[in-house]
């Protein structure tokens, strides 16, 4: 995909099959435009980067996305539904998972109850009334602990785990929801080396199956997953482009590569 | 013996206690006990909404006061002195008003049912329910949490009493319904004083408890447990947290509607008093005591504190103190046993199961409750 520069509510480069696009979405706190007409055409499948340095609106545009803000202008279209200010709930019903910068799991629970709450696709009270709870993991929990590291965990208390597990375990979460897009705020932050080769490798193996929007401060972690990159910067799309094209756009690298923020890993 | 079977244990000893108890109880505490287990339907509920949900309703007396009007209109009807209109109509009607229930004074067509006891039975339940789910949906639709929620439930519950204190023509006012006839179902006349009321209030806690327990250990439960430690992320795996909330609050409100009928039952009586602050609050205190996160603590809770009660009420010394004790009570659970009597239990078999995994052996010491 070429680079599009992009300012305000520019013409933007149309995808072949757009799974998500946002139109002129605006969020405003007391005036200031923490987000402002970003316009994102996400395709099926896609593994999209989203990097800018802090306060560039970035974890807002997918609070945005995920319902837990709600926009002050614009559109969200996930296919042909306009999700904007739908509810969290139907949002993730929708297919959109979210994958907090903190990992927010149930903490008090077993691993293995935390991915059956997460698994469980039949979410309304009345059909739940008299399911019964299995004692052991089904095929597709299995398979998600598998791919999460956490088979041997599953009787473990989320909340003796370590920092790095709980992060694969809310992965593991999202993934059970088997969501057509994933939105996932700095998956790596916290995480070894090792487990950050890890995380980057799963993103990779994910992106096909699904669509994956990560927020990223490491730049040495988005070369490795080297896909489309959206450069954010003071809630606008700054650029769109290869992380070889990003790192030689003048206007990236007047807004960062100055300030060393692109560069700091 | 591990935790699971060790509970299974107890709810068994509970129970078997509670079906032999009458036989060594003279009439007074045959009542005094009925009495208490009706505390203990209502600690079940307390528990079911803030153990397992982490609602915390301070306005649970409403719930329990709507259910014992409810009955004691379908008794008062029922008592032949009370005929063809209550007597406390008769107090407050005008002097030339017809005696009858569609117009004997502002409001009494709305008593015409409850001449009818099912009636009476089924608005119990049924209008607790439709106050929890009016009241639930204010709040949770607005996603009110924590203390906001204890504090509007309690302001409802002071607004109901008030409503119920200042429509003495309808209600009975201040004084609440007293004469009342003993509650008869197909031809048997349940004696407060006798077995009979007494095994009407432990099956009653039986059927709950097992219900409460199959609805709380299968899917339901576990999303509850799910919302009570992290609301935002259940919503973001795409459950309605409010509906689940709102399920849970009309439940248990339906759950001390059915107590509150009971009560009407055993003490012969429904007054707004029960629908005050302290009495609501008394409620948490007992489901804190037992342990709120479990079932047969919170029961056990109101057994416990109620009988400490009832001790100290027959003591000159005690009897003016005890709401200190209470709250005293009240504060040393929350700071040194948040989970009560219940927790207690559990960290016995946690420990011992713990050290079991350390490879050392421990004696086998496991008692029933």
């Amino acid at each position: 995909m070429l680079m599009t520069a992009i300012d305000g509510k520019q013409a933007f480069e149309p995808v072949a099959s757009p799974i998500l696009r946002t139109r002129n979405l605006t969020v405003r706190f007391d005036e200031f435009p923490a987000v402002r007409d970003v316009n994102l055409d996400i395709a099926d499948g896609e593994l999209r980067v989203v990097i800018g340095a802090n306060g560039a609106g970035k974890s807002t545009l997918l609070d945005l996305l995920c319902g837990k803000t709600l926009p002050s202008e614009g559109e969200i279209w996930l296919r042909d539904k306009n999700i904007a200010g739908i509810g969290e709930a139907a949002i993730a019903r929708s297919g959109i998972g979210r994958k907090f910068q903190t990992p927010t799991v149930f903490k008090d629970m077993t691993v293995l109850e935390n991915l059956q709450v997460a698994s469980n696709r039949r979410v309304r009270v009345f059909e739940n009334l008299f399911e019964r709870i299995a004692g052991k993991a089904n095929e597709r929990e299995a398979a998600v602990a598998e791919r999460t590291g956490l088979q041997d965990s599953l009787s473990r208390r989320a909340s003796e785990l370590s920092h790095g597990q709980l992060q694969w375990l809310e992965l593991a979460m999202v993934l059970s929801q088997e969501p057509k897009i994933i939105l996932l705020d700095e998956p790596a932050a916290g995480m070894t080396a090792a487990e950050t080769d890890k995380t980057a490798g799963l993103l990779l193996d994910l992106a096909g199956d699904h669509t994956v929007l990560v927020i990223e401060h490491d730049m040495a972690f988005v070369r490795q997953i080297c896909r489309t990159i959206t450069v954010m910067h003071q809630g606008a799309v700054l650029a769109e482009g290869t992380a070889e094209e990003i790192e030689h756009n003048p206007a990236v690298i007047e807004a960062y590569l100055g300030s060393a923020t692109l560069s700091h890993a | 013996m591990t935790y699971r079977s060790a509970s299974l244990v107890a709810y068994v000893a509970f129970f078997a206690l509670l079906m032999v108890l009458p036989f060594f109880l003279n009439s007074f505490w045959t009542n005094r006990m009925a009495t208490y287990l009706v505390y203990s339907i209502c600690a079940l509920g307390i528990a079911m909404s803030w153990g397992y949900a982490g609602i915390l309703s301070l306005g649970q007396g409403l719930f329990f006061g709507m259910g014992a009007y409810m009955l004691a209109m379908s008794l008062t009807l029922a008592d032949p002195s009370n005929n063809p209109v209550p007597e406390l109509m008769l107090l407050n009607m005008e002097p030339d008003a017809v005696r009858d229930l569609c117009c004997v004074t502002t409001g009494s067509f709305l008593w015409i049912p409850f001449r009818w006891v099912t009636v009476g039975l089924l608005a119990g339940i049924v209008v607790p329910c439709i106050l929890a789910a009016l009241i639930g949906y204010v709040m949770f639709k607005r996603r009110t949490t924590g203390v906001y929620v204890s504090i509007i439930t309690l302001a409802f519950a002071l607004i109901g009493q008030l409503l119920i204190i200042n429509n003495q023509p309808l209600t009975g006012g201040f004084n609440g319904l007293a004469s009342l006839a003993a509650l008869e179902v197909a031809g048997f006349e349940f004696d407060p004083y006798g077995p009979s009321v007494y095994y009407l209030v432990t099956f009653t806690l039986l059927a709950v408890t097992l219900l409460a327990r199959y609805l709380l250990s299968g899917r339901v439960g576990q999303v509850l447990k799910a919302i009570r430690e992290d609301e935002a992320r259940a919503r973001y795996l795409g459950y309605d947290v409010e509906n689940y909330k709102l399920f849970i609050f009309c439940v248990s409100a339906g759950v001390a509607g059915l107590a509150g009928m009971l009560f009407t039952v055993t003490s012969e009586f429904a007054a707004p008093s029960l629908m005050a602050t302290s009495f609501s609050i008394s409620m948490v205190i007992w489901a804190a005591t037992g342990g709120r996160a479990s079932l047969l603590g919170a029961c056990i809770g109101a057994l416990i504190v109620n009988f400490i009660g009832s001790l100290a009420s027959e003591s000159a010394t005690f009897q003016p103190v005890w709401p200190i004790i209470l709250g005293g009570l009240f504060v040393f659970v929350v700071l040194v046993m948040p989970n009560g009597i219940a927790g207690l239990f559990k960290d016995f078999f946690d420990r011992r199961s713990a050290s079991a995994n350390d490879g050392r052996a421990v004696p086998a010491t496991a008692e029933g409750s």
